[in-house]
């Protein structure tokens, strides 16, 4: 009775089978691999639930983005603007994440918080104009202040992905009690390449402040708030949606998370009994905010009053203009970005535009735009060589340059010559992407090998 | 200034505390804590004070060496702002020398008594509206996009160094009227009338294999700094081989000919992301190069490096390589870059604080001219390179609030200056 009883305290949605359709799951492509080994869940001791909940693993996860053991629940602070730009802060409890430098087998490492009393400290930057998300690392720095007073060293906040945030800056921050804490945020001046509506803009340096209170209420609600999945879907290929759907897209629907639904329909050959995540019946009702229908009313969340977070989505395939490229094999161009040639579990949509295109120069360009594959995150920081080849013959070796869109958002991109169909551009990438990331992403987007792409047939 | 309480802090702590509060209270406090009413046996100093070398940053003879030949510097260090409080004259100028050549006479010139320098900023050269002759020293300035420092724009700082904390505060005290002998010896001229001490302004630090790890009771040092590690940052510095001959950082030619220009710039460096998120060889990758990390060159704490830093021209022109292929450039093999024909431009002095309770690092360069200091800083923001800030060095866990540029005169010159000595 323990184990029930450890349960309940941390709103586990249930432990029986058939509730899975409460995870309003992203994709879900496989079952396999699923891990449903012996990972206690009666021996937290039951002071973590003060301050910060048992963090359950899943044993053995795929090198693929798979579902964690958990929803995160968090705070989300009104946003504040900072020249230009908008900061959306989101506040949950210090949680393990991992960071990534380098390319080596010792280049991901996994960190844990210092200290339980404190936040992980998370906040989102998009641009006022375009809505773009900015999803680089340029250098931002945080002071956390109590009563004037500095708390800690500054911090410069990791780049990370989550499933549920998207892209966003955020770490670990430890309180040394409750209280009400300020927090200065300074975004330095754009260095990556901008493009269209970015073109020129956000090169000064910017600051943002905003305020929080740390308390019982808090560790209530965001350490209450924690939703446990069922074992038997941890690990499995798929991911969380987004937690927050905003209505700011970047003028494509590409916020239809209805899509999502489609998954099951995309036959890659598994036998996945993709009605399970439609059936939200079985919801029994924890925490309706969780209610992720698959319909998507965003009426819901005008009961929240942070529906104009954007959440860092790419725009889907059909957004973009240009000749698609291909898988070889395949030949077509997908309809949705899980559909598109991979490598690590990275989703590759590239495509040529014509030298009439705004982004083209005196040549063709090529851009790159990877992302994750189910909610279509910006992969930030990767370095890429893209070579293009016709009849065998090597017509172009170009380094991809990471730059911001005001309307495709976070790519790499070079000039290439004119191309013809049957032309193959091989990706390699020599970087993955260097972000940290939240359970779920921390297996995928590291190894990743080449990736042969072709100009399909008209 | 109130002073530390001695039953919250280790012993350590408590004298490094003291030293940072400063004056006479923290003075006879630190003595209490040392164990003698007397300080400890400190050697004097010399009777002829010219008989010291002409060049005020001429420290490296006179300090001990590590078994690998590395220069140790002293363990504690004031920076103590000054601001003119009087005409610049002849009477000033004696003054000045004369309350300086005390201190020469009360400490032998190294570990055991007391190193020095004092310098001028270009604000105190704006009296004489001409920046002195011959030397590049501009206004402090932002080097990199990501910093919004303050500067020091008071007329002079004395930097004072020495193995006893006891010594830094007793020769502070004496130049300022708090304490009548100086290691036994009668302070007939001190710096009070021509100087003001601005205690706001007054900086301190600490290096040395240990102190670093002695101060893990303060907040944002992490239990995991190593034990002997002498840097904040968990790694030695300071190799002979990527440090500045005193010749080299030297001003060849003109009347400040013998002196030297020196930057400062104060910065917190987060170290709980360093040793608490990072693992070693992340660590490595970053301060030194991916290649040092890979191939495991500098054990624990860089002490398996010996005299040299380890980095080879093959190391610093892989620079963009590595940055692009790899995701990491190392910190040090960044800033090689801008060596001039194979010989660093910067002989750094510099030490670590937990002024304001919080880890940090005064960064002390002396360098010919500050385009030097300019050209390797530039070379270490890397703008260049196609790297993550997060992986870009160390700019990630370093955060810039203050710069100062000063010249450093030769010790002839060294009271009160004027931009043109020889006219």
């Amino acid at each position: 009775m323990q184990e029930t009883n450890a349960i309940n305290r941390r709103t586990f949605v249930s432990y029986t089978a058939a509730t899975a359709g409460v995870l309003a799951l992203a994709g879900c492509a496989d079952t396999d691999g699923t891990d449903t080994d012996d990972t206690d869940t009666d021996d937290t001791a039951e002071d973590d639930l003060e301050t910060m909940p048992e963090f359950l693993e899943v044993e053995d996860p795929p090198d693929a983005v798979y579902v964690p053991t958990h929803r995160e629940a968090m705070r989300m602070l009104e946003p504040v603007e900072a020249g230009d730009m908008m900061v959306a802060p989101m506040l949950s409890y210090p949680h393990p994440f991992w960071i990534v430098a380098g390319t080596g087998a010792d280049s991901l490492e996994r960190t844990d918080p210092e200290d339980d009393r404190g936040v992980h400290m998370m906040f989102t930057v998009w641009d006022r104009e375009t809505g773009v998300v900015l999803p680089v690392d340029d250098g931002a720095q945080i002071q956390v202040e109590r009563d004037g007073e500095s708390v800690g060293s500054p911090v410069s906040p990791w780049t990370m992905i989550s499933q549920e945030m998207g892209f966003h800056f955020g770490d670990n921050v430890s309180l040394p009690e409750d209280g009400t804490y300020t927090v200065e945020v300074t975004l330095p001046p754009l260095s990556t390449r901008t493009t269209g509506d970015l073109e020129g803009r956000l090169e000064e340096s910017a600051t943002a402040t905003f305020e929080f209170t740390y308390d019982d209420e808090f560790r209530h609600e965001v350490v209450g708030g924690v939703e446990y999945f069922d074992e038997d879907i941890w690990g499995e290929r798929g991911a969380l949606e987004p937690m927050d759907h905003g209505e700011h897209g970047h003028g494509d629907d590409g916020h239809d998370h209805g899509d999502h639904d489609d998954h099951g329909d995309h036959e890659e050959g598994h036998n996945h009994d993709h009605e399970d995540h439609d059936d939200h019946a079985d919801h029994d009702g924890h925490d309706d905010e969780h209610d992720h229908d698959d319909g998507h009313d965003h009426g819901d969340h005008d009961e929240h009053d942070h529906h104009a977070v954007p959440y860092s989505a790419l725009p889907e395939i059909d957004a973009y203009p240009g000749t698609i490229l291909v898988d070889p094999e395949e030949g077509d161009v997908p309809d949705v970005t899980e559909d598109l040639p991979e490598s690590g579990d990275a989703r590759f949509l590239a495509t040529v535009l014509e030298s009439d295109h705004r982004l083209a120069e005196a040549e063709a360009y090529l851009l790159v735009s990877p992302r994750t594959p189910y909610n279509r995150v910006p992969l930030a920081d990767m370095s890429m060589t893209a070579t293009v080849e016709r009849d065998g013959e090597v017509l172009e070796e170009s380094a991809l340059e990471q730059t911001i869109d005001g309307t495709y958002d976070l790519h790499y991109g070079a000039s290439v010559p004119e191309l013809e169909a049957g032309d193959t551009v091989t990706i390699e990438t020599e970087t993955p992407p260097q972000v940290a990331r939240h359970q779920g992403y921390e297996t995928a987007f590291l190894e990743m090998p080449l990736l042969e792409l072709q100009v399909p047939e008209q | 200034m109130t002073l530390p309480d001695q039953s919250a802090l280790s012993r350590r702590d408590y004298i490094r505390a003291l030293v940072a509060v400063g004056g006479a209270s923290a003075l006879s406090a630190c003595l209490d804590a040392v164990g003698s009413d007397d300080g400890p046996d400190v050697p004097s100093g010399t009777d002829n004070p010219a008989s010291l070398p002409d060049r005020q940053h001429a420290w490296n003879d006179a300090l001990a060496r590590d078994d690998d030949g590395n220069v140790q510097l002293p363990d504690h260090h004031v920076l103590v702002a000054l601001s003119l409080e009087t005409e610049v004259d002849d009477e000033a100028r004696e003054t000045t020398e004369q309350a300086l050549r005390t201190l020469e006479r009360a400490y032998e010139w190294g570990h055991e008594g007391l190193v020095f320098t004092i310098g001028y900023t270009p604000a105190y050269f704006d009296r004489f509206e001409a920046s002195p002759a011959e030397v590049d020293l501009p206004e402090p300035e932002p080097l990199a996009d990501d910093e919004t420092p303050e500067y020091d724009e008071f007329d002079a700082l004395l930097h004072l160094a020495s193995d006893h904390p006891s010594v830094v505060l007793e020769a502070e005290a004496g130049l300022f009227g708090e304490r009548d002998r100086v290691n036994g010896l009668e302070v007939e001229t001190d710096l009070t009338g021509v100087f003001d001490r601005l205690d706001d302004r007054r900086r301190t630090g600490f290096i040395g294999e240990g102190l670093p790890a002695e101060h893990t009771d303060v907040s944002g040092v992490p239990d995991a700094v190593p034990e002997d590690a002498p840097f904040f940052m968990g790694f030695r510095a300071g190799f002979t081989d990527s440090q500045a001959t005193e010749d080299r950082v030297t001003i060849e030619d003109g009347p400040f000919a013998g002196g030297t220009t020196q930057h400062i710039s104060s910065m917190a460096i987060n170290l709980t992301q360093w040793f608490d998120q990072e693992n070693h060889y992340q660590r490595v990758s970053k301060l030194f190069s991916p290649e040092h990390a890979d191939e495991e060159l500098t054990g624990s704490v860089g002490e398996a490096l010996g005299a040299s830093s380890g980095l080879t021209t093959d190391r610093i022109e892989a620079t963009e390589v590595d940055a692009r292929e790899g995701g990491v450039v190392g910190h040090a093999q960044k800033a090689a870059r801008a060596r001039e024909d194979g010989q660093p431009l910067l002989l750094r002095r510099d030490f670590n604080t937990v002024d304001g309770d919080q880890p940090g690092l005064h960064f002390l360069a002396l360098q010919r001219g500050i385009d030097h200091f300019v050209r390797v800083r530039e070379a270490m923001n890397g703008d260049d390179l196609d790297v993550a800030t997060a992986n870009n060095g160390i700019l990630h866990y370093l955060f810039v609030d203050r710069r100062g540029n000063y010249l450093i005169p030769p010790r002839p010159l060294r009271a009160l200056p004027s931009a043109d000595p020889t006219s």
